[in-house]
């Protein structure tokens, strides 16, 4: 049997991943103020975009993850504009409906095209490294660097630019930032840009990691949740150091409990926090 | 014809008895429950394993809703401290680990297999024509449901809940006990989709984890969106319609020849989620809406 190390290093890459949507997810919920349920399946959205490039267009891998990129963000974009837009002045909870809706048509409309095979991208096959005792694959590095250059290029993009300092005033408070001059809707339009490409992201190295069906995404979506309650809701490091105790959490869990229990771990998780600490880690009131 | 019409019948019933659940929760109260199949799989197989085990049924039929009620209890009580939005996490959560209880721990559940030869009710008596004295027993489950959910929409309690939904801080500073009316409204909901379950579990005889799929819960709501929500008889119009519909599109097999099975389920997935964000957009009151002011 592998050292704990092991599922715990696994479990670090499995949370970097899962980081992308979680803050992307986070952003949006506290901008706009409903859970965005569709988030989970832009990860779907993205890895198999990248799989028509890779493998219909012959794209190598890092040219189809940025495809992935453009293509999540703009359907994000554009299912914002069509769906999430007139629901704005709805009753709360209309969006969070609405949203469940897309998250069904946009897993079907890639089920209808690729069917419900297992699929993989065309990638050179690398053998997995050993690192002091540990097995580190190339994939697995190339993930968690990237995915961590990501988290702080949103950070930077949300505390020292114009935009994104706009953004954030918009997440405390729509009205008084709307009177200071803040175009709302040009700042909700590049964060469901911005996070539905990082979703996408995501979705591509969860396809390298693991596989490509058209379940991949929406079977994320509790453990997106656990990492976004448990950093606390629109905080980004919240949600990155949320995703990483998901990730491992998942991972060394799977020691106790079968693997198909993972789901649940996620629950438990979100569960816990609600009980002990409802306001996550970073504490913020929402 | 007459035997397949009266099962839809029966299932129309049962969906109707869903839909009235979940608009106690959404329709009267507000709160977001995307978990609905969970409490309608609580009651099923609750019911459905103490049958099984020998227990009657006037035992094992209310233990299924008090088991369905005690989980909706449970999940608003968790959930609803902080935020209401949480509420709608929770339940999706509750309904996926629900159905990976019920798919793993065969020694409770019997696991993929799923539950075989429930007790139907009565069948010795009513044998030579079981669908039609089981239609009745589901129509007068619904109609009872219904005369009690119009009774509580216009008492001073189901006043309430609407007060929240519109309004809950109006209803708090009016000294209403918020958290506790919301908590009550969804035990109840929880209750009669437990209910729905049971009505399913002796109908068919047998209940597996596959039929309590995510995508049921988004059908209970579409049925809701489209009868329209806050309105007892739009839950029963909507069922109605919506059932005929996803029949309906079953047809659709014979006559394009070119969707296989995967393809066609998916349209029908893709219809069903267009379907409830366009109504959500342009036609939010339903075919039925709730007339404002109905005492």
């Amino acid at each position: 049997m592998p050292p704990i190390a092991q599922y715990v290093f696994n479990g670090l890459v499995t949370g970097g991943i899962l980081a992308l949507p979680a803050v992307a997810f986070s952003l949006l919920w506290r901008l706009l103020r409903f859970p965005n349920f569709a988030v989970s399946t832009y990860l779907t959205v993205g890895a198999y975009a990248a799989l028509a490039l890779n493998q219909s267009a012959r794209a190598s891998i890092g040219l189809a993850w940025l495809g992935a990129l453009v293509v999540t963000g703009v359907v994000a974009l554009v299912v914002d504009r069509i769906a999430f837009r007139p629901l704005r002045t709805r009753r709360p909870f209309a969006l969070a409906i609405a949203s469940i809706g897309v998250a069904f048509v946009l897993e079907n409309l890639v089920r209808f095209t690729w069917g419900n095979d297992f699929r993989s991208y065309d990638v050179p096959v690398t053998r997995a490294m050993s690192v002091a005792g540990l097995l580190v694959g190339r994939d697995q590095l190339v993930i968690l660097a990237v995915a961590t250059a990501l988290m702080a290029l949103a950070q930077g993009f949300l505390h020292r630019t114009r935009l994104g300092i706009a953004m954030r005033a918009t997440a405390d408070n729509p009205l008084l930032a709307a009177v200071k001059g803040v175009p709302t809707e040009r700042v909700i339009a590049l964060a469901t840009l911005g996070g539905g490409a990082l979703a996408g992201g995501a979705g591509v190295f969860l396809g390298l990691d693991a596989s490509i069906d058209p379940l991949m995404g929406g079977g994320l979506i509790i453990s997106v949740f656990a990492a976004v309650i448990l950093g606390g809701i629109g905080s980004a490091p919240g949600a990155l150091a949320g995703a990483l105790i998901v990730g491992v959490m998942e991972e060394v869990g799977t020691l106790a409990v079968p693997p198909t229990y993972k789901t649940a771990i996620g629950f438990a998780i979100i569960v816990l926090v609600l009980l002990v600490r409802p306001t996550g880690l970073a504490g913020a009131r929402a | 014809m007459i035997a397949y019409l009266t099962a839809i019948a029966i299932l129309v019933g049962i969906r109707a008895l869903l839909t009235l659940g979940l608009n106690v929760q959404w329709g009267l109260t507000g709160l977001v429950n995307l978990g609905v199949v969970a409490f309608f799989a609580v009651g099923a197989y609750t019911s459905a394993l103490l049958a099984v085990g020998g227990a009657p049924l006037a035992l094992a039929w209310p233990a299924g809703i008090a088991l369905a009620a005690a989980g909706g209890a449970a999940m608003a009580t968790i959930a609803l401290r902080l935020r209401e939005d949480y509420l709608a996490i929770v339940t999706l959560g509750f309904a996926e680990v629900l159905r990976l209880f019920l798919l793993n721990e065969a020694w409770l559940t019997r696991g993929a297999n799923g539950v075989t030869a429930i007790p139907r009710p009565f069948h010795a008596r009513f044998a030579a024509h079981y669908d039609l004295f089981y239609l009745l027993l589901v129509l007068a489950t619904v109609a009872l449901a219904y005369a009690a959910l119009e009774r509580l929409r216009r008492s001073p309690f189901g006043r309430v809940l609407r007060a929240i939904r519109e309004d809950e801080t109006v209803a708090a500073v009016s000294g209403k006990p918020v958290f506790r009316f919301k908590v009550q409204a969804f035990a109840l909901g929880a209750g009669i989709a437990g209910a729905a379950g049971i009505l399913f579990a002796h109908y068919l005889a047998y209940v597996e984890p596959n039929m309590f799929l995510p995508q049921e819960s988004l059908l209970v709501w579409l049925a809701l969106i489209l009868g329209g929500s806050g309105n007892n008889r739009g839950a029963l119009v909507g069922s109605a319609v919506l059932l005929g519909l996803l029949e309906g599109s079953r047809f659709a097999k014979d006559v394009i020849p070119f969707l296989t099975g995967v393809r066609l389920a998916a349209v029908q997935q893709i219809l069903v989620g267009v379907v409830l964000v366009v109504l959500m957009i342009r036609r939010p009151e339903g075919l039925l809406p709730e007339t404002p002011g109905s005492e």
